[in-house]
């Protein structure tokens, strides 16, 4: 049958957010594809997208809690009485002089995204939700390039030239947390005669196309670059062109010095990447017509902040800056602001990491957000007193999962110490369980929103609309519609706008567009340019030299002026009680899917999807414990324990445990039958362990050591 | 003989099984009300093979539509003469109007690709997109791999495009209309 109504519009199965088309046919979605105006492609999540629209558990009216937090017992409530709630809390706060103790925790869509606008217009603050977020490697470019924050921007495959290298840090790029072609793009890369290089210690799917998988110690990605920045120094076959003209004046020799004891041999007794490796690695890169690194936060669990930096250096001295095939440098695209401005409150004055008592350790903090992972603390602080989650799920998704949880319950002469906790939801999670008020948002497919941030595979593609295509369902409200209105009654000067469709017209029209222009000419402002070597265009870096800094002067103090090789703590500590190092792996049917993708039946059926996330465990490594396939058994970390089924495999270091990140999820029909563990509840508490955790670069670690009982 | 087929490369399969739930939206498989983990009907699987010791060890995967066959099985065991065998493009349909319900022919499938409708009683497959491949589109599954590892086309066409991509086509797994490209050495750099 030959269908015409596709609509285009924005996925958001997960956070890469990919330009599709959506077959709408009797007033339902039908049918996905990936948009051949943008890439083109759509994952197997983007596909099950229908499973979530039409998901019988559905919300569709606002709740409000009876009973304890916990109990997860609701009674209907209208949208009056809860914007009435909300509304008033507020108030309440902001005549006490503490706006800035709400905090709201959501993935902003777009750099004006509403939510984030009503924050900086009343004086509360955002965190992204994301935990395993990669705020270290922005940290990193900042500092060393310069420039607009660029997020998870992978390297524009699709420019790799013939014999550049594409190296995956830990990133699981097959596991679609990027665009949907990035894996066809990198494949097609090595059929042009890229190498694609995957450095983890799990055999993921990336590692299963590679030309060659290295299976390093977690945490040795640092090492394992600064011995190949000794090779390529020592053998001076970095680009010299690019290091005398762009590298700042004296700090190529502070690098000579400093690396000068990194050598291949010394960082392979901490990555465990034999030393011939690391050379050889390092000369096929220094030869490359291209390199391209990309990564999350090393390999998800060790050192963010020196990794981003040893990445930087390494890219740098191999001249892979804003090259094809290498480090692409955003860009961003010249919407109007929408006036007044608001400011924003300030973060470094008034976050809630630095008005509690370990404001001292945060003193170097240099993050744009407040660190998602110190939510819990802040709440015993007293720093924290409204949180309003959306599209979040932090009950699950947050490293000690169950402090979380018991800081929300925490109670003082009788009242909650978190005054108000409001969950903006599609169907009920397991931090709805905790919720004063539960608000049915909309999905994606019933919305309005205007996708601008600087992180898209393609810089080109600027602007990207997303549009209703169906109707909600029920009394559902899009977040977006009820911070506005929340901004109307709260700071009416910055909300002057009519709706959200308006605020978007505002903005397009420093493209010359409005929605409905956009909406005519296919949702999508992407005029498919990157531009290579901006920089020399620009007059050099965004940096106050205009050259990359190697060396960071400000942070001498806290001996981090240049990328510390060490494993990270938790790697070293607990090494005898706690054997085994706890890899958290992604696969592509429930990557970034917040709470969603646990109780879609499709992504949850074992033939399109992953139903449990067994442990993995090294076969040689369980055969010397006399562990079997299919053993149930205890894993266990100095924060708490899980029963999992054992499965063995071929595909791990028998140094590691593998569990599948995201399971656990106890509520709704689909999560409600039972499989699946989340390894967050082993994983600890990031507020409490804060010497563990990456405070300049506002990561938490998101691994940590376990052993196995039986 | 004309026969319409797929080709299915193991060097670009990366076992997302974006095709199988494409494919399912398509032919309207999911019962959204009801769908529920392990129950929901399919067209294609994807199956991995997986070899080796750590750390040298590899990993490939494929999917499985109907194959289509040349002299099907399905057809042969239907006592109601509901499965044929289209003449102008070979695939393989079932009436679901004529289906009597007796699953013959999902005995007879070398290649378990043959569902069963328990409300409706009938028995439904793979037809390779028939109403679509016949205005001139592609089956879903191929237009819709993430890694363009599925090509559809002729037959002959496939084998032929096979050939001149120096690509070698696993015979055992291939004897009818959907054939397989032996995936590539990986991990060529590793050290032994």
């Amino acid at each position: 049958m030959k269908h015409d109504n596709w609509i285009p519009t924005a996925c958001y199965q997960c956070k890469a957010e990919c330009a599709i088309l959506a077959r709408v046919g009797d007033g339902k979605v039908k049918e996905i594809r990936g948009n051949p105006a943008g890439h083109g492609k759509a994952c197997v999540k983007g596909m099950a997208g229908i499973s979530l629209e039409y998901n019988p558990d559905r919300i569709t009216k606002p709740l409000k809690r009876v009973g304890e937090r916990g109990e997860g017992k609701f009674e209907p409530v209208s949208w009056d009485e809860a914007l009435d709630i909300i509304a008033d809390k507020l108030g309440e706060l902001r005549d006490n002089g503490e706006e800035h103790k709400l905090t709201a925790s959501f993935f902003p869509h777009s750099i004006t995204d509403p939510k984030w606008r009503f924050l900086n217009a009343y004086g509360g603050f955002i965190n992204t939700a994301l935990p395993h977020c990669d705020s270290a490697k922005i940290v990193a470019f900042i500092k060393a390039m310069g420039g607009v924050p660029n997020h998870h921007i992978p390297p524009a495959w699709f420019t790799v030239p013939p014999g550049g290298i594409m190296i995956m840090a830990g990133r699981h790029a097959f596991g679609g947390l990027d665009d949907a072609a990035v894996p066809r793009d990198i494949l097609e890369a090595r059929k042009r005669g890229a190498k694609l290089v995957v450095l983890d210690p799990f055999f993921n799917e990336d590692a299963a196309r590679a030309d060659w998988w290295i299976p390093i110690r977690p945490s040795g990605d640092t090492a394992l670059f600064l011995g190949m920045i000794n090779h390529i120094i020592a053998k001076e076959i970095y680009d010299k062109d690019f290091v005398e003209n762009w590298i700042r004046e004296g700090d190529f020799d502070k690098l000579k010095e400093y690396i000068k004891d990194k050598t291949p041999e010394a960082m392979s007794a901490i990555c465990d990447v034999p030393a011939a490796d690391i050379k050889k690695l390092a000369e096929m890169c220094a030869e490359a017509p291209s390199v391209g690194v990309d990564s999350f936060k090393g390999i998800m669990l060790g050192q963010a902040l020196d990794f981003g930096h040893a990445w930087t250096i390494f890219l740098s001295i191999t001249g892979n800056i804003d090259n094809p095939g290498g480090q692409p440098m955003p860009d961003v695209t010249p919407l109007s602001p929408v006036e007044p401005v608001p400011a924003g409150a300030n973060l470094a004055e008034k976050g809630f990491h630095v008005t509690g008592p370990d404001k001292e350790k945060f003193s170097k903090y240099s993050f744009i957000m407040e660190p998602t992972w110190y939510q819990a603390q802040a709440i015993k602080n007293g720093g924290l007193k409204v949180l309003i989650n959306s599209e979040a799920n932090p009950a699950l998704t947050e490293m000690g999962q169950d402090e979380w949880r018991k800081a929300v319950t925490m109670k003082e002469n009788g009242e909650y110490k978190l005054e108000l906790l409001v969950s903006y939801e599609i169907m009920l999670s397991d931090t709805s369980k905790y919720a004063d008020l539960v608000l049915p948002d909309k999905t994606y497919f019933e919305r309005w929103e205007l996708l601008y941030m600087p992180w898209w595979y393609n810089f080109g593609q600027g602007v990207l609309l997303r549009q209703p295509v169906v109707e909600a369902p029920g009394e559902c409200r899009h977040s977006n519609e009820v911070f506005i209105e929340l901004g109307k009654r709260l700071c009416p000067e910055y909300f002057a706008f009519k709706d959200d469709v308006e605020f978007y017209d505002i903005q397009l029209a420093g493209l010359g567009l409005s929605v409905a222009k956009l909406q005519e000419m296919g949702g999508m402002w992407s005029p498919g340019t990157i531009g290579f070597r901006k920089y020399k265009d620009a007059g050099g870096f965004g940096t106050p030299s205009k050259k990359i800094h190697l060396y960071w002067e400000d942070l001498e103090d806290v001996a981090q002026a240049m990328p510390r090789p060490g494993l990270a703590a938790e790697y070293e500590i607990d090494e005898d009680t706690y054997p085994f190092i706890l890899v958290s792996y992604r696969s592509i049917f429930h990557q970034g899917t917040g709470q969603w993708s646990h109780n879609n039946p499709q992504l949850r059926d074992p033939v399109s999807g992953l139903y449990e996330n067994p442990a993995l465990i090294n076969s040689a490594a369980a055969t010397k414990l006399g562990i079997n396939d299919g053993d149930k058994i205890t894993i266990a970390s100095r924060t708490g324990e899980i029963k999992a089924t054992a499965k063995l495999t071929e595909r791990i270091r028998p140094d590691c445990i593998g569990l599948h990140h995201g399971f656990g999820s106890s509520i709704g029909r689909v999560a409600a039958t039972g499989e699946g563990v989340s390894d967050n509840a082993l994983i600890p508490d990031s507020g409490q362990t804060l010497d563990w955790q990456d405070l300049v670069g506002g990561e938490s670690h998101v691994s940590t050591r376990v052993r196995i009982q039986s | 003989m004309k026969q319409l087929g797929l080709m299915i490369d193991m060097d670009l399969c990366i076992g997302c099984k974006t095709c199988i739930v494409a494919c399912r939206n398509y032919h309207g498989l999911v019962d959204h009300d009801r769908a529920m983990p392990g129950e929901i009907p399919f067209y294609l699987r994807v199956e991995s093979k997986r070899e080796g010791s750590y750390p040298m060890i590899s990993a490939n995967h494929w999917v499985i539509p109907c194959q289509h066959c040349k002299k099907a099985k399905c057809i042969e065991a239907c006592p109601s003469g509901a499965i044929i065998k289209d003449e102008q493009t070979g695939i393989v349909r079932i009436d679901q109007e004529k289906c009597t319900g007796e699953k013959k022919c999902i005995e007879a499938c070398l290649w378990d690709v043959i569902q069963f409708n328990e409300a409706g009683g009938f028995a439904h497959k793979c037809n390779l997109c028939y109403d679509r491949v016949v205005f001139g589109e592609m089956p879903v599954c191929a237009e819709v791999c993430m890694t363009n590892a599925i090509t559809f086309g002729e037959l002959q066409m496939l084998k032929q495009k096979a050939k001149t991509e120096g690509r070698e086509i696993d015979r055992k797994m291939s004897p009818m209309s959907v054939i397989y490209l032996k995936p590539t050495p990986k991990n060529t750099l590793a050290s032994p």
